[in-house]
């Protein structure tokens, strides 16, 4: 098919997908990545084409209706729901926002400049901030505001019927909700905020997410205490195996302290930390404890894992997950909470949470960057900068920094422990996302890995060799510092997806991990060359 | 939920080629599911990783920590992924039938 898919495509009866990614076609790289073979998935091969298809790749399980019957019950659904995000009862957090995203785009296409995945699909017309916007924007009109003559020949229309729902519940996972697109618009218009409310739609009235944020997400959490299935007894089990790895690496005696009430500090890491990578909350353990503050980790449910999937897809499983993480701070008494370095769960514990909590609950709370700034400002460790010489640059995880603006406690901290710390281009405020965004990186099945490596992280690669481009050589090992765990295993994943380990050294860890490798009374080399 | 063909036998996977039901494994299942990552006969070394992912499994009812597997095995990582090149996740958990791993890791 072709990169310039028109609005009627999205209710196309056929098979065929609007737009397939071509790696050939795609723009190039410098240095052309040379990507490691893999083995192919078996499942790939297998499944064949099911429903109506958007671009060759899949994240959800849509229904197959199989009578022009069960289809108009779907898209009666979809009508409700559609209903439901512009009433204020239903949606009073959102509509205001929602509404001038609505009624004010001028169609400047200012947004479309901005989209790291529409550059990077070579300007496929199906991933242009305003094509999915404007497909909704339509059926808002239409269906919403009353339609008429009038509105259909302002606003134009759009044919509504269940191939089409089923795409567009596709096309709301092309976007990263990163809000590059919402920074540079003139008027304040939010893409990212419309794809959120098509997902919150059919999650909300159709039951409709993707497994790995909602039943093998969430809802694992609510069930088990935390996304990775790690009930309270494995978390204490696997922090215990981690002190022990701590102090012998350190020399220093780590030990975490759990559940003590009236702390200073309750600090919840995402416990993807604690299984894929647990250097990172053992240098925190190692920093906290070697700067005299008090804190605690808590073994309630949830406690001990800060994410909240239901950021990126549902606002009642958000508002549950943030309210047992605002009870665990309110029965322990701490003064306040500070999230580890997961962008995602900033957003919804630091900013979105302020909508829900009230009277007690609502507990001071802080990102771990200002926390580490502090501590490395203040003095108190001992830091022998010339144990990090070798390259460092940084991500900016959007949630952190474009949409909380902390943009210097992590610069402060890295000019002060990294000699030759370099940044990206653009940066701050005006990064690109990891392509991983809004849980992508957590996503997999169907080809989707592929893409988010190919189109979605392609620009934060580009980056990532353009910042280290004078000395890519694999003699000089380099770091690609990524704060937040979500865009640490994107970066994991587009680094091995294009060979940038076996090629050129390049490693990613985060913040925490650089302050240890630097901490003169540590025994040396904490930061360990070596692919994970 | 697909079905794939693996030395003539019909196996229940997700999309990611995890197999569905994790109780029917056993050794000629690892084997058959090996293929799938490129490994083309299972050594010793296979053996050591996927056995003990298997019992860590059954006993928590999750993976095991990357780097708790590397010790208790006595493996470095990056031998790990020499033996299972898509690595511990991906690659070694699926032959020893576990799901794939939630959450962010």
């Amino acid at each position: 098919m072709t990169r310039r898919a028109r609005m009627p495509d999205m209710a196309r009866r056929d098979r065929e997908p609007l737009f397939r990614v071509d790696p050939a076609a795609l723009p190039p790289l410098s240095p052309e990545p040379q990507a490691p073979p893999r083995p192919v998935s078996p499942a790939r091969v297998a499944s064949g084409a099911e429903g109506y298809d958007l671009d060759g790749t899949r994240v959800l399980a849509l229904p197959n209706p199989t009578s022009p019957e069960e289809e108009d019950a779907l898209v009666r659904a979809f009508l409700s729901g559609l209903e439901k995000l512009f009433s204020r009862e239903n949606n009073w957090t959102f509509l205001q926002p929602l509404l001038l995203s609505m009624e004010h785009c001028a169609h400047c296409q200012t947004c479309s400049e901005a989209c790291h995945v529409f550059e990077s699909s070579g300007r496929a017309e199906i991933y242009r901030p305003t094509y999915r916007s404007e497909v909704f924007r339509r059926l808002y009109f239409e269906y919403v505001k009353g339609g008429g003559l009038i509105s259909a020949w302002q606003h134009g229309t759009v044919e509504l019927n269940w191939p089409l729902v089923a795409r567009l519940a596709e096309l709301a996972y092309r976007c990263n909700l990163c809000r590059r697109c919402a920074q540079t618009c003139p008027i304040g218009v939010d893409n990212g905020l419309i794809a959120h409310e098509i997902r919150k739609l059919f999650s909300q009235e159709l039951g409709i997410a993707p497994k790995e944020l909602h039943a093998a997400g969430s809802m694992l959490q609510l069930k088990s205490g935390s996304s990775t299935g790690m009930i309270p007894a494995a978390v204490k089990d696997n922090v215990q195996f981690i002190d022990e790895e701590m102090t012998e690496k350190t020399g220093l005696a780590a030990e975490t302290p759990w559940d003590v009430e009236g702390a200073d500090i309750l600090l919840i890491h995402n416990a993807g930390e604690v299984l894929a990578w647990p250097e990172n909350p053992g240098a925190f353990g190692v920093i906290l404890n070697a700067a005299g503050v008090s804190w605690t980790m808590s073994s309630d449910i949830a406690g001990y894992d800060s994410v909240n999937y239901g950021l990126w897809y549902d606002d009642a499983q958000l508002a549950r997950v943030a309210l047992l993480h605002a009870e665990i701070a309110r029965k322990l008494n701490v003064k306040k909470i500070v999230i580890g370095e997961c962008g995602h769960a900033h957003k919804s514990l630091l900013v979105v949470a302020d909508r829900l909590l009230t009277g007690d609950l609502r507990v001071p709370r802080e990102s771990a960057l200002t926390v580490l700034r502090d501590i490395v400002v203040s003095g108190r460790l001992r830091l022998d900068p010339g144990r990090n010489d070798f390259p460092v640059t940084l991500h900016d995880p959007c949630n952190m920094v474009r949409l909380m603006g902390v943009v210097e406690p992590q610069r402060e901290i890295l000019r002060r422990v990294c000699p030759q710390f370099r940044e990206m281009h653009p940066h701050g405020v005006d990064n690109y996302c990891c392509g991983g965004g809004s849980g992508f990186a957590i996503m997999s099945g169907h080809g989707f890995e592929d893409w988010r490596s190919d189109v979605a992280g392609r620009k934060k690669l580009q980056q990532i060799l353009d910042a280290f481009s004078d000395c890519l050589s694999t003699s000089i090992p380099k770091y690609v510092c990524a704060p937040c765990s979500n865009c640490k295993g994107q970066i994991r994943d587009l680094l091995a997806h294009h060979g940038a380990w076996k090629q050129h050294r390049i490693l990613y860890g985060g913040l925490a991990e650089l302050i240890v490798n630097a901490m003169a009374d540590v025994r040396p080399g904490f930061i360990e060359w070596e692919w994970r | 939920m697909p079905t794939v063909e693996l030395n003539g036998k019909p196996y229940e996977v997700d999309e990611n080629g995890f197999l569905a039901q994790p109780l029917i494994w056993n050794d000629n299942v690892a084997a058959d599911l090996a293929t799938t990552e490129g490994i083309t006969a299972m050594t010793d070394e296979h053996w050591v990783l996927v056995r003990y992912i298997r019992d860590y499994y059954l006993k928590f009812g999750i993976a095991p920590m990357v780097r708790k597997l590397c010790k208790e095995t006595g493996n470095t990582l990056t031998h790990v992924y020499e033996l299972f090149p898509s690595g511990p996740a991906n690659g070694a958990c699926k032959v020893a039938g576990l799901p794939k791993p939630t959450g962010c890791v």
